[in-house]
C-alpha cells in the first residue's frame, strides 16, 4: 500500500505540473484572471449554495417527514432529485437554444415543452410508486396483525 | 469556531454520508472520468498529430463511437459528481480545520479537484449545446483541465487509499444490524494506512465487526459537548430531525434511496440524451442537443455554407478541384468528377461534440484521384478549402487516410447531390475521422 501510495501521488502531481504547463503554453495569461474567477465560483456555487439547499431540505424533510413512511421519503426523493438533474442539464440548453443557434439543426427541438413532460411523467411514475408501495406495505402490515 | 463547524457538520451528516458511500461512488466516478479523458485524447491527437502517428482507419464507427462515449460519461458524470460531493459534504467543517501537514496536501488536492471536475462538466456540456458564456478558450482550457483533473484525483487517491480499502467491500462497512462502522483515526491521516490494515484484519477474524467510533468524529451529536444559547438550540432543532436515522432500519432505507436518486438520475441524463450518439437510444433523444436525420440531405449541419462564406464561390459554375504533386498538377471540373468511376460508402460523420450519423456517400475514391498524379502511398495530404477563412479551412490527411480505399471526394450524400451545407460540389469523407477534419467545399489537395 506504501509504494501504490507514493506511486500515485507522484503521477498525481506530475499530472497537475503538466496540466499547468500545457494551460500556460496553449492560453493568453489575459484569461488566468476569468478562468480562476469560473473555477472558484463553481466551487462556491456547489459549497454554498446547492449543497447548503440540500441539506436544509433534508433536515426539513426529517423534521416533518416523520409521520410518511421512510420509505415512501425515500420514493420520493428519487423522483425529485432525478426532476433536479435533468433540470440542471436541459435549462442551460433552453437558455442556449433561447439565444440563437448556428443553424436549424442545433438545438432544433422545444426542450422547455420536454422538461414540463419529463418532470410529468417523473411525478407521475413517483406517485404511482408510492402508491403501490404502500398498499403492499399495509397488506403486509395486515397479515403479520393476523 | 468549533462549536459553528460542529454544528453544520451535524447538520450535514446523514446515514448516507460515510466512507463507504464515498469508496462507492468515487470508484464509479474516477471510473467514467478515466474513460473521458482516454477518449478525449484519442479525439485531440486525431485533430493535432505528432509527424510519426498514424491512426487505425477501421472499424471506420471508431471514432463515431468513442466520442458517443465521451459525451455520454461526461453526461453520466455530473449526477455521479453531486452524489459524491454529496456524501463527503461534511468533511468540509472538520475541526480543527487542519491537524496534520498532510490534510493541507489533502484538502488543496480536493479543493483543486472539485474546481476544476465543476468547471470541466460545465464547460463540456455547454459546448455540446454551443454556448460559450465563459472568459476563456474552450477547447485550451478543456484539454488543459483533463490532465489536472485526473492529476488531483490521483493524489486524493493516495491520501485517502487506506480508506478506500478499508470499505471498497459492503460487509467490510456495515455491521449485522446495518450501522455503518465508523473508521478508527478517521481524521488523522498520519495512522489511517496503520489503523486501515490492522482494522481490516480483524475484522477478517472475527465474524461481527464492532463499531470504533470516535467522540467528536461527528457521528451522534450527544457526544459533543451541548452548546447553550441560539447555536444550542439550532443544533438540538437539527438534532430532533435526526433522531429516527439512528435506526440501522430507517438508515437502510435512507440509504437505498440515496443510491436510487443517484442511479435513477445517471441512468435518466444518459438514456435521454445518448440516442444523438447511440442508434439503440434514438427514440428516447428527449434532451440530445442534435437528432439523426435532421438537415438538408437528412443530415445535421455544424458549419454552414454563409458562415464559411462560400455561397458564391461554390456555386460558381466555374469551380474547378486542382490536385497537385510537385510540378504535376491536374484540375477537374464537377462533370470529370462525375464522369469517374463512382465508390459507394456507408461512413459515419462524426462530430467531437458527441453526435453522430452514418451516410450513405457516393463519389471518386480518392486514391484513384492520387493515382493520376502519381503521389506515392507514403506521403500526406494538404487539403485546402474554399472558406474564407476559419480553424480548419486547411487539413492534414496522413497516408493512412489517403490510401485507404473507403475514403472518398464525395459528390452525393443519402441518394441526392451534396447540399451546399454539406459541401457542394465536393467534400472529403474518410474512415474514422472527426467531423471537423472531412473538408467541405474542396479546392486544392496537394501531396506533401
Amino acid at each position: 500500500m506504501r509504494v501504490t501510495r507514493a506511486v500515485l501521488l507522484l503521477v498525481g502531481v506530475a499530472l497537475i505540473g503538466l496540466g499547468g504547463w500545457v494551460l500556460t503554453e496553449t492560453v493568453s495569461p489575459t484569461r488566468y484572471g476569468g478562468l480562476l474567477v469560473w473555477l472558484i465560483g463553481g466551487v462556491i456555487a456547489h459549497d454554498a449554495i446547492i449543497a447548503p439547499l440540500v441539506a436544509g431540505v433534508a433536515v426539513l424533510l426529517g423534521r416533518t417527514g416523520r409521520r410518511i413512511r421512510p420509505a415512501v421519503l425515500a420514493i420520493l426523493q428519487v423522483g425529485v432529485v432525478l426532476g433536479v438533474v435533468l433540470s440542471l442539464v436541459v435549462v442551460p440548453e433552453i437558455i442556449a437554444k433561447a439565444r440563437g443557434t448556428k443553424n436549424e439543426t442545433v438545438l432544433p427541438f422545444d426542450y422547455g415543452v420536454r422538461l414540463g413532460v419529463a418532470w410529468l411523467v417523473v411525478a407521475v411514475v413517483t406517485a404511482l410508486a408510492v402508491v403501490v408501495w404502500t398498499v403492499l406495505a399495509r397488506r403486509r402490515e395486515a397479515r403479520r396483525a393476523a | 469556531m468549533r462549536r459553528l463547524l460542529l454544528t453544520l457538520r451535524t447538520a450535514a451528516s446523514s446515514p448516507v454520508r460515510n466512507a463507504r458511500s464515498a469508496t462507492v461512488l468515487g470508484r464509479l466516478l474516477g471510473a467514467a472520468f478515466l474513460i473521458c479523458l482516454l477518449t478525449g485524447l484519442y479525439s485531440h491527437f486525431l485533430q493535432e498529430p505528432a509527424s510519426w502517428m498514424r491512426f487505425p482507419t477501421s472499424p471506420v464507427w471508431l471514432y463515431q463511437v468513442t466520442q458517443g462515449i465521451h459525451i455520454t460519461a461526461g453526461i453520466a458524470s455530473i449526477p455521479l459528481l453531486l452524489g459524491k460531493l454529496h456524501a463527503v459534504f461534511p468533511q468540509l467543517f472538520q475541526h480543527p480545520p487542519v491537524r496534520h501537514p498532510v490534510q493541507v496536501l489533502e484538502r488543496a488536492s480536493i479543493a483543486l479537484f472539485v474546481a476544476t471536475s465543476v468547471l470541466q462538466l460545465v464547460t463540456g456540456l455547454l459546448n455540446t449545446y454551443q454556448w460559450y458564456p465563459w472568459p476563456f478558450p474552450f477547447k485550451q482550457v478543456h484539454f488543459a483541465l483533463s490532465f489536472v483533473i485526473i492529476g488531483s484525483l490521483a493524489v486524493h487517491i493516495a491520501v485517502k487509499l487506506p480508506l478506500i480499502t478499508r470499505y471498497w467491500r459492503a460487509r467490510d462497512s456495515y455491521d449485522a444490524e446495518g450501522r455503518f462502522v465508523e473508521p478508527a483515526g478517521e481524521l488523522d491521516p498520519a495512522r489511517a494506512e496503520h489503523e486501515a490494515v490492522r482494522e481490516l484484519a480483524r475484522m477478517r477474524r472475527d465474524e461481527a465487526p464492532t463499531s470504533t467510533s470516535q467522540p467528536d468524529a461527528g457521528a451522534a451529536p450527544t457526544d459533543a459537548p451541548q452548546p447553550r444559547g441560539l447555536v444550542g438550540r439550532v443544533t438540538r432543532w437539527i438534532d430532533d430531525a435526526r433522531e429516527p436515522e439512528r435506526d440501522p432500519a430507517r438508515a437502510r432505507v435512507s440509504r437505498r434511496g440515496f443510491f436510487g436518486a443517484v442511479g435513477a438520475s445517471t441512468v435518466g441524463v444518459v438514456a435521454l440524451t445518448a440516442g444523438q450518439s447511440f442508434t439503440p437510444l434514438q427514440p428516447l433523444n428527449a434532451f440530445g442537443p442534435r437528432q439523426r436525420g435532421i438537415g438538408p440531405n437528412d443530415l445535421p449541419v455544424n458549419r454552414t455554407a454563409s458562415a464559411a462564406k462560400v455561397l458564391e464561390t461554390a456555386m460558381d459554375p466555374d469551380w474547378q478541384l486542382t490536385i497537385a504533386h510537385g510540378e504535376r498538377t491536374m484540375a477537374f471540373t464537377a462533370a470529370d468528377l462525375e464522369a469517374m468511376a463512382q465508390g459507394d460508402e456507408r461512413l459515419p460523420i462524426s462530430c467531437v461534440e458527441g453526435w453522430s450519423q452514418t451516410a450513405h456517400w457516393r463519389g471518386p475514391r480518392l486514391v484513384e484521384l492520387m493515382a493520376l498524379v502519381g503521389a506515392p502511398a507514403d506521403r500526406s495530404l494538404r487539403v485546402t478549402s474554399l472558406e474564407a477563412k476559419g480553424g480548419y479551412r486547411v487539413m492534414l490527411m496522413g497516408p493512412e487516410y489517403a490510401t485507404d480505399p473507403a475514403t472518398l471526394v464525395a459528390l452525393e450524400v443519402n441518394g441526392g447531390r451534396l447540399d451546399i451545407e454539406h459541401g457542394y460540389p465536393a467534400r472529403m469523407i474518410a474512415p474514422g475521422r472527426p467531423g471537423v477534419l472531412q473538408t467541405k467545399w474542396l479546392s486544392l489537395i496537394e501531396v506533401i
